[in-house]
């Protein structure tokens, strides 16, 4: 019990201290409004939302605008609104006088100006077909249900010449799945290092020495990663929603359908990618004793890191052999699956494999991390190699 | 009762310690001497299991130190260190809690050291605010917070005024006095000697003299004869046998008297050189024991 309580103390210092901080306050404030100006910037200069005007006669407006709206593709935001006419010549009227871009007629067609999209053309055309079929199917004595079925065939696929299906929803995807990577690449390094300067400010500011009289390394080093990794989780769920009110509200993008699991894929592989991290840091950390060598000590870390960021960037347009293989493991997991499940191109197996190996991963380093910590955090004065720290500490 | 067993570290070719011991029990103030890298902050850390010794023992109260047992002990590092960055009540106080204080009680403790060392208004300051003298005050604090069993004191008075000197040896005198063992080391010998009963001297590693502080004096094979002859030839101490100077200034004579020589005899040959307006007959200093001890 009393080690639980240590546990909790130190975690809780390590969470406190933190939030308290003013770097910690204005960093979380700037992260929010970038993420915020990343969502909401670009719609005042892309100018990608686009109205369409539709006059409709002999038809339900709605229902055209509706049809519209379904048949077209495009990832640019597009409005439709359409109003009826009282008749053809008053339709005409408007389209001439610019006050709507099209002019639909039930039974007859088209209407087009030189200002009408050849896009809203088509689409206003097919729409008046896709009616019309519906009303002859109800004449034919189809029960509305017949007719919904008969309506739901699906576009036919279009395939590129490698062979991959070009899907809808891959634009989503893929920005998604980019997104999560780099979140989670940058709250790693981010909290990692947070872990790695307060292991560095503990030992050079000789405190440990007071702290470790009491509270054995090993609380030490885990209260540390868990106080922090529960600092930053928090502050990722945040951005989060903030992220997601904000694209709900903008109606920037569709949220793509992977969109929940990859949430959730995102917070595991975090918490991992976090645990695995986050001790090495420590170890590393342990074994300088000032601020500035601390880039140094984690110098490899960073590497692993970044080459698992590149991987996993460079596969985003197809799976690849270097993916599949560093997605199953450890110390690439973290940033490539996340991507490849976001994508997903993951298979079950793959993601059971990876994440058993990252578990096994984690719980072997925080031993190894644990034992070279106890041995480096009490050593004064200058780098101390990794195996000095291995053997002058039993484990 | 604190209990250091045959205690023996080697770091790499050189022997921090060679065996050493020494026990302190509860109200009991000892002062632990011995020149620089004698071994003393190894055998200090070793009590708090920062150093692994590669034979012999640390015992509190005959037993084996457990991790519940340093709960109750208290520390004070030669190279002080806290948290700069956290306000100075909370960090008094979450020390106390690591001692398994509780919440309520580690703060209100805090608070009470906090203004007994007239820091209660930079309660909400955090460390690096402070001057390095109030800096020390509050290590002390986070060492006492929890009114340890066991009190153990790299240097505490390096670097204090003399203020915060009187100060801090009467903070540990109180702590003695109340069933405390306390433990410190210094090289202010002439302090040691006002504040404590029993000292330790470490010397390369083992124990060069142990005991109480006027025993250990008064053991000396050798004593001090202060003399101030006016009016004497120059040369009229050396014709003196048995005695050699230690220092002189003018008149003023300090002299190092063996075992066997008759007072009387000296002070008839002083009495014939000059007028004698001292004569003060005394045992070494502690001082002067401690440097007969580590050999100089």
């Amino acid at each position: 019990m009393t080690r639980w309580r240590t546990l909790l103390l130190v975690a809780r210092r390590d969470f406190v201290e933190r939030v308290k901080s003013r770097a910690f306050q204005i960093s979380t404030a700037l992260t929010v409004v970038l993420v915020l100006a990343a969502i909401i910037v670009p719609q005042f200069f892309s100018g990608t939302t686009t109205e369409w005007r539709v006059a409709v006669v002999d038809a339900d407006a709605s229902q055209v605008a509706l049809t519209i709206e379904l048949l077209q593709s495009s990832d640019d935001v597009i409005r439709t609104r359409a109003r009826s006419a009282p008749d053809r010549a008053s339709a005409i009227e408007m389209l001439a006088s610019g006050d709507v871009d099209v002019v639909a007629i039930g039974g007859e067609g088209v209407v087009t100006s030189d200002g009408t999209s050849r896009t809203l053309a088509t689409l206003a055309s097919a729409a008046l077909t896709a009616i019309d079929l519906t009303d002859r199917a109800e004449r034919l004595g189809l029960s509305p249900a017949q007719v919904a079925e008969l309506l739901a065939i699906d576009q036919a696929p279009i395939t590129s010449i490698d062979g991959s299906e070009e899907d809808d929803d891959s634009g989503g995807m893929e920005s998604l799945a980019l997104f999560t990577t780099i979140l989670l690449f940058v709250s790693i390094v981010t909290y990692g290092q947070w872990i790695l300067v307060g292991v560095i400010e503990e030992k050079s500011n000789r405190v440990v020495e007071v702290v470790v009289g009491t509270v054995p390394p090993r609380l030490l080093l885990t209260g540390k990663v868990l106080g922090i990794g529960l600092l930053g989780l928090i502050q990722l769920i945040v951005i989060g929603i903030v992220a997601f009110v904000a694209l709900r509200a903008t109606g920037v993008a569709d949220l793509p359908e992977t969109t929940g699991p990859a949430v959730i894929a995102t917070a595991f592989w975090f918490l991992l990618g976090f645990a695995f991290y986050a001790t090495a840091y420590a170890a590393a950390g342990s074994l300088v004793s000032r601020q500035e060598e601390a880039q140094n000590a984690a110098f490899p870390l960073t590497m692993i890191m970044m080459s698992a960021y590149f991987i996993a960037t460079f596969s985003i347009s197809g799976d690849n052999p270097i993916i599949k293989i560093a997605s199953l493991l450890p110390p690439f997991a973290p940033m490539t699956m996340p991507l490849r499940i976001a994508l997903g191109r993951a298979e079950a197996w793959e993601v059971a494999v990876s994440s058993t190996l990252m578990i096994l991963g984690v719980w072997l380093l925080i031993r190894v991390a644990a034992r070279i910590y106890r041995g480096g955090i009490l050593r004064a004065g200058g780098k101390i190699r990794l195996n000095e720290a291995w053997r002058s500490s039993e484990g | 009762m604190l209990e250091v067993l045959e205690l023996s570290k080697t770091y790499g070719h050189i022997a921090a310690l060679r065996g050493v011991s020494l026990r302190v029990e509860r109200g009991q103030l000892l002062g632990f001497l011995g020149p620089n890298g004698a071994g003393k902050t190894t055998t200090m850390r070793s009590v708090f299991g920062l150093v692994a010794p590669d034979s012999g023992q640390v015992r509190w109260g005959g037993n084996e130190i457990t991790e519940e047992a340093r709960l109750r002990f208290g520390y004070m590092p030669e190279e002080r260190g806290l948290y700069p960055r956290m306000r100075n009540l909370d960090q008094v106080a979450y020390f106390g809690m690591l001692h398994g204080m509780s919440r309520h009680n580690a703060e209100s403790e805090a608070a009470r050291w906090l203004s007994e060392f007239g820091l209660a208004d930079r309660a909400k300051d955090r460390l690096e605010e402070l001057s390095h003298g109030n800096q020390q005050r509050l290590q002390l604090a986070a060492a006492l917070v929890h009114s340890p069993d066991l009190l153990v004191l790299d240097e505490p008075f390096a670097g204090l005024d003399p203020l915060g000197v009187a100060a801090m040896g009467e903070i540990l005198a109180t702590q003695a006095n109340a069933g405390t063992a306390v433990i410190f080391s210094s090289h202010q010998l002439d302090l040691v000697e006002d504040l404590c009963d029993d000292v330790v001297i470490i010397n390369e590693g083992s124990v060069a003299l142990a005991g109480a502080v006027r025993q250990l004096r008064a053991a000396a094979p050798h004593r001090h004869l202060q003399l101030e002859v006016r009016d004497a030839p120059t040369d009229w101490i050396d014709t003196l046998r048995g005695a050699a100077v230690i220092a002189r200034d003018g008149d003023r004579v300090r002299l190092d008297v063996s075992e066997g020589v008759e007072l009387s005899t000296l002070l008839e040959a002083a009495q014939e050189a000059g007028d004698v307006v001292e004569f003060s007959y005394e045992p070494p200093s502690l001082n002067e024991v401690f440097l007969a001890a580590v050999g100089q």
